[in-house]
């Protein structure tokens, strides 16, 4: 493919929801009763702030999605994450190892889901199905059926508002967002490996046949979503201050929903950082708009809800053209 | 490239469109926007949003709101009883920088930061239901719910003649307040009534009637000998009631519950339920904003105030007082 080509070819896949994203930024910004606050830097900064748990696993979720997986337990198990976090902390560990322990955890959750979905060869749907019960019920495990209150940490600083050392601007959480997207992207388009993981998704028999290890490249991608899954779950600790079993409850159909308005297409092979990010703002700014004008909740599901389906049209009418 | 740019301007105009639909429906709706700007604009942040218990809540504040001028902005975490989302709400009210905001935390401790940074923003809060860890709110308006567990535990005893097997259902990992009804049927029950054997005391029932009903049925074909149940909250106690019915043993075995709906009036009528405790969430959603506007106008505020609990029994139920708690008069507040 020609450079010139392949970046018309970006730009059009992130073009639909970039629009979308303005058109939202816009409308809220007319409304004459926030138009003063909504664009503020403050309200901005505390959207993205909001956003980080969901951006990092849809990070993750990308990658499986453009292979034609699916992660059901990616919010469970960053619940689980966060309760082990928090469990660490009161047992005496410092908290970089608290928060070590709550990512390797998210990985070896993933890693299992891989591991189950290459040798078992059942669906990803079934098998991560039965690990979001699983992941979910060791996390009230742990937290006994309760949340857990840990003494404050450095931790809890990554996820403020506003971030001790002024020069950072925005909280560590956003910066991390940020550099592991940018790190991201560069691996699913610039990489063997990138490369490997769409050719999994698009045709995985012509992927095998062209040697590709199909089954090591999704145990991979499961980890790192898992990985992801797991910073999430640290984020979600440093933000609540308490680890939380029944936290993000459903957040993995929003975390899929970002991936798709992004245009991740769920038959695999199509998927795109960007594009995923811009569906993580879509959402967050819809539902921080609809609180700031008072709006009742049902607006606003209603609204994601039309756009999923609007985006994935979209996604359908290019593929038409192809 | 004829239809890529018309499927923008597919999505264009969906949004567009539900945009306009629901701005002419939220001014419709709210009775906010018409007589010009309101004095104060208040944010009263509910746990959830579909339970009846805070649409009474919200009638009382709606009535504060028109009494004493101020614009009500009614808003819930989007799932219920999510404290993630609920955290997100703070912080969006704190953005369009409302004058006072009202709080029922779903987490005594989660919700602190959130409220700590409305307080550097210098806008006040008031926390209501369920208490906050910390002293960053200006007071705490809220039923006494230990003393109501009490209330509980005793005419479950007395309908029970003082014996037999009970289930007490919890509500929710970590809600407080549900956590201290339940602490104060616990403690009452093994204290004052030996007699009594609690058989199950550390299931949750969750947020929804649905998995209360599914818990109690399953609790009743493990304990078929069960006597009597306490349940901390509507949906936990109408969940309760349904799998009862269910069961053929509604009346037979005696269920002692929290908080009033239809539904549940309905069975206390039919003595299918021995008893509800009753708070008063109209008068609390009244006097939370009021507390709040009492603050903003520089009049003294208590920093806890108590909105009382009651019990409602088959055979009190028809005393006024009773009458006005089990259904309070909503419906001049509310526009459904």
């Amino acid at each position: 493919m020609k450079p010139k080509n392949f970046i018309w070819k970006r730009l059009t896949t992130s073009l639909g929801p970039f629009i979308g994203l303005i058109l939202v930024l816009a409308i809220f910004s007319l409304m004459p009763e926030i138009s003063d606050r909504f664009l503020r830097l403050a309200n901005i900064k505390s959207v993205v702030t909001q956003s980080v748990m969901v951006a990092l696993c849809a990070l993750g979720m990308t990658f499986i999605i453009v292979t034609g997986g699916i992660d059901l337990s990616a919010a469970s198990n960053l619940a689980l994450s966060c309760v082990l976090v928090a469990f660490s902390i009161n047992l005496g560990l410092p908290p970089w190892l608290a928060a070590m322990a709550g990512l390797a955890t998210g990985g070896l959750v993933g890693f299992f889901n891989g591991f189950l979905i290459t040798r078992l060869k059942v669906v990803p749907f079934i098998v991560t199905l039965g690990m979001m019960g699983m992941a979910r019920g060791a996390a009230k495990w742990v937290a006994k059926n309760q949340k857990i209150d840990a003494p404050l940490t450095w931790l809890n600083e990554l996820m403020t508002r506003n971030p001790r050392p002024g020069w950072l601007l925005v909280s560590p959480g956003i910066w991390l967002v940020i550099i592991l997207s940018v790190l991201m992207a560069i691996l699913l388009r610039k990489t063997v490996f990138g490369r490997q993981v769409q050719a999994v998704g698009s045709n995985e028999l012509t992927a095998r046949l062209c040697g590709i290890r199909t089954d090591r490249t999704k145990v991979i991608v499961y980890t790192l979503s898992g990985l992801f899954c797991g910073l999430a779950g640290i984020m979600e600790f440093s933000r609540l201050t308490v680890g939380d079993p029944t936290v993000a409850t459903g957040l993995e159909l929003d975390i899929i929903a970002a991936v798709v308005i992004g245009g991740g297409s769920l038959s695999g092979g199509e998927g795109s950082i960007l594009g995923t990010l811009i569906g993580v703002f879509i959402m967050s700014f819809l539902r921080n708009g609809c609180t700031m004008m008072g709006w009742p909740n049902y607006f606003q599901e209603i609204i994601i809800g039309a756009i999923i389906i609007v985006a994935v049209t979209l996604d359908r009418l290019r593929h038409s053209q192809n | 490239m004829k239809n890529s740019t018309s499927a923008p301007k597919i999505l264009a105009l969906l949004v567009f469109s539900f945009f306009w639909l629901f701005s002419c429906q939220a001014k419709n709706s709210g009775d906010t926007s018409q007589s010009g700007t309101k004095k104060y604009q208040l944010a009263v942040i509910p746990k959830g949003t579909t339970h009846e218990y805070w649409k009474a809540v919200q009638a009382g504040a709606e009535k504060a709101g028109k009494e004493f001028g101020a614009q009500i902005f009614w808003k819930g975490p989007q799932k219920e009883d999510d404290r993630a989302q609920q955290i997100t709400v703070v912080e969006d009210f704190i953005n369009r920088r409302v004058d006072g905001i009202v709080l029922a935390p779903l987490d005594d401790r989660a919700l602190l930061r959130p409220v700590d940074e409305a307080g550097q923003e210098g806008i006040p809060v008031v926390i209501i239901d369920s208490n906050l860890q910390g002293e960053n709110y200006i007071s705490f308006v809220a039923t006494d719910n230990y003393q109501g567990g009490v209330l509980a535990a005793r005419r479950l005893a007395e309908v029970l003649n003082g014996q037999g097997d009970i289930f007490l259902i919890r509500y929710l990992e970590g809600s407080a307040s549900t956590t201290y009804r339940e602490e104060g049927f616990l403690e009452t029950m093994i204290k004052d009534y030996p007699k009594i054997n609690i058989l199950v005391k550390d299931q949750y029932a969750g947020t929804t009637t649905e998995t209360a009903y599914q818990l109690t049925e399953n609790l009743l074909s493990r304990f078929p000998q069960v006597d009597g149940i306490f349940a901390p909250n509507e949906s936990s106690t109408f969940g309760a009631c349904r799998a009862l019915q269910a069961a053929g043993l509604a009346g037979q075995v005696k269920l002692v519950g929290f908080d009033s709906s239809a539904k549940l009036i309905q069975a206390l009528r039919a003595n299918e339920i021995q008893g509800l405790v009753l708070q008063d969430p109209v008068n609390m959603g009244y006097l939370g904003v009021k507390t709040l506007i009492d603050y903003l106008e520089q009049r003294p505020v208590e920093k806890r105030i108590d909105t009382g609990v009651k019990i409602a029994t088959p055979d009190n139920m028809n005393d006024p007082e009773i009458k006005s708690l089990l259904a309070p008069d909503i419906s001049e507040y509310l526009k459904q």
